[in-house]
């Protein structure tokens, strides 16, 4: 099989990820600013595999997230067991959620689908509030300091986290990849396009939505647990966030490329530096102004390229070619973008 | 008493609910787009009635027809320049443009006003009427009747005049108005405008009794998508009974439940019927 473009850039892009700790400052804000680049382009892969490959657009990712977040911090504060350990229960009990939200939602699609999602997330971030005995409410949760403690999943260092991040981004584009060329990957998209047709040919609609959305929940579960490893403290209103998670997941694979495999990775390269640098630059001006940019640039986004940057892939490639003007390249080219 | 007070005010605040909703509902009802951003606009309605407060020293329920026209315009060139180009796009890129206007408009006010918590001040804001032994509180009497007036206009509007008319048409079928002669495409952008313009109106005449700030709208976003799917997307009439059924639901939910849950009894009702009833209460019985 002749690798195609994508698989050539992503296999950089790994390459380049794995090297990049050598060359920035192990301190520094830069190596923090990736690890965040790969926890959120992992969070919008596991998105992608609900509202990429099913088209199940999902505003409430962040029910899932968050459900990562305070099964491991609460088993590790209350019982001592490892994040490590919590982790995979995290991701347990988020497929369990996934699949409780199912049972009322999947019957709907598009818009409906969207907004109970959205309804989802908000409930577990008003649980999460005023349950203030088991998860300490709108105070959040601060994990105990253990200093360099590999098996409690704490590191002085930025480095090794750093690199767990890369694992769980290399994981779940994994199981991404895997789902879209499987046979799964086929079901998805058939139900995609016309639920009733993929009915009749035999694909049990409900039982491959929901195994879809147990995956994707349980993987996002993942980035989570990890994200809260990375930040040390959490509050019920940034794990549960509409903005700044839900819809910044979507908004990351919507602006690479929706339903793409390098689709999330190339939209938290380029969204989250974008947002880091206004933050600094916009920093001396009123609060708001970077989520004010944030909203333009998803318009602008939608209204200019719906299918996202991995479009502008083919018409690079044709300009590194020196222009060649023929139409059937074009034609293989635009049916690259999907892979 | 304390129920039938508390169902008293339900109704009082579901009436504003219902004015609010009817603007989504319109813009969904007429466009197909469920607008993420409509809270927003909302917001934007409280802001203008709080500065013609400010500076022009006009009551909120004066200002409000304002603030419908102010954001009648918005809306009408949101629709013209950002909406209208995703309406025969996918639900994804509807759903993330009206969200991407979401963003910008809380974040705009946020730059431009600052986070500071706004309220205004006016004469009737603590006085209210003895009913036997229940109680009316006087800007919540006039917030719902001013409701009932603008949803009774807005019933006049859609059913006598020749624009309300060319809307419904446009609703039920696009492509049978344009050989009707109507221009499709500016009847969308008076549609929206003038859901949003509700939704505004309804904003500025609860002004006296709720304080206004950049996020005041996210307060109102699943409120008003749960009255809205209980009366059933894109009807108008139903979202108007909706707003009634939820203002009461929530008034009776403040007695038995703690003030943080609440909402979580929103969340959930709007759960319930959208697994149950997608199409509303109303349809089908």
């Amino acid at each position: 099989m002749r690798l195609k473009p994508t698989g050539i850039l992503l296999l950089v892009l790994f390459v380049v990820a794995v090297l990049l700790p050598l060359g920035l400052d192990p301190r520094g804000n830069w190596l923090r600013v990736m690890g965040t680049v790969m926890i959120f382009a992992a969070a919008a892969q596991a998105w992608n595999i609900m509202g990429g490959l099913a088209n199940q657009v999902s505003l409430g990712h962040a029910a899932f997230f968050g459900i990562g977040a305070y099964v491991s911090t609460l088993l590790y504060i209350n019982f001592g067991i490892s994040p490590w350990i919590g982790m995979l229960i995290g991701a347990l009990v988020a497929a369990g959620a996934g699949a409780l939200i199912c049972l009322p939602t999947l019957r709907l699609t598009g818009h409906y689908f969207a907004l109970a999602t959205l309804a989802f997330a908000e409930v577990c971030r008003v649980i999460a509030n005023s349950w203030s005995s088991v998860t300490g409410g709108p105070v959040g949760l601060t994990i105990p300091f253990a200093g360099d403690a590999p098996m409690l999943f704490q590191f002085r260092s930025t480095v090794p986290y750093y690199y767990i991040i890369l694992a769980l981004l290399v994981v779940v584009s994994l199981v991404f990849w895997r789902i879209q060329v499987g046979a799964f990957g086929y079901r998805l998209r058939a139900l995609r396009e016309t639920p009733e047709a993929a009915s009749v040919v035999g694909v049990n609609v409900f039982r491959t939505k929901m195994i879809a959305t147990m995956i994707s929940a349980a993987l996002t579960a993942l980035c989570g647990t990890v994200f809260v490893q990375f930040t040390f403290f959490f509050d019920p209103d940034s794990v549960f966030s509409l903005t700044t998670i839900s819809i910044r997941l979507a908004m990351i694979a919507i602006v690479g490329g929706l339903g793409t495999l390098i689709g999330p990775i190339i939209g938290a390269l380029f969204l989250l530096p974008l947002e880091e640098v206004a933050i600094t630059l916009l920093s001396s001006q009123a609060s708001g102004v970077a989520q004010l940019a944030f909203g333009v640039v998803l318009i602008a986004a939608i209204l200019i390229e719906p299918r996202g940057l991995v479009a502008l892939g083919p018409w690079i490639m044709r300009r590194l070619k020196g222009g060649q003007p023929s139409a059937p390249s074009d034609m293989t080219a635009k049916g690259e973008t999907n892979v | 008493m304390a129920y039938l007070q508390a169902i008293l005010d339900g109704i009082l605040l579901g009436g504003v609910y219902g004015v609010i909703s009817t603007g989504l509902s319109l813009v969904f009802g007429v466009l197909g787009v469920v607008n993420f951003a409509q809270a927003e606009f909302l917001m934007v309605g409280m802001y203008v009635a709080y500065f013609a407060w400010a500076y022009l020293g006009l009551d909120p329920l004066i200002a409000a027809p304002l603030a419908f026209g102010v954001v009648f315009v918005l809306g009408f060139y949101s629709q013209k320049l950002l909406v209208g180009r995703v309406m025969s796009a996918p639900p994804a890129a509807q759903i993330f443009l009206t969200v991407g206007l979401m963003i910008t408009l809380e974040n705009g006010a946020l730059v431009l006003f600052g986070s500071d918590f706004r309220s205004v001040n006016v004469p009737y804001q603590i006085q209210g009427f003895r009913l036997g032994e229940l109680f009316v509180s006087a800007p919540y009497l006039y917030a719902f009747l001013w409701a009932v007036v603008i949803t009774g206009a807005l019933w006049l509007f859609m059913a006598r005049s020749w624009t309300g008319r060319a809307i419904r048409a446009v609703a039920q079928d696009p492509m049978a108005a344009t050989l009707a002669g109507i221009n499709t495409a500016r009847t969308y952008n008076i549609a929206f405008g003038l859901g949003v313009g509700l939704t505004a109106f309804g904003g500025a005449v609860i002004l006296p009794y709720i304080t206004v700030s950049p996020t005041a709208g996210v307060q109102f976003a699943v409120l008003m998508f749960t009255v809205v799917v209980l009366g059933g997307l894109g009807s108008t009439t139903g979202a108007l009974v909706g707003g009634i059924v939820v203002g009461i639901i929530q008034s009776l939910s403040g007695l038995l439940f703690p003030i943080q849950l609440q909402n979580l009894v929103l969340f959930i009702i709007f759960i319930l019927v959208l697994a149950l009833r997608p199409q509303g209460l109303l349809k089908g019985v």
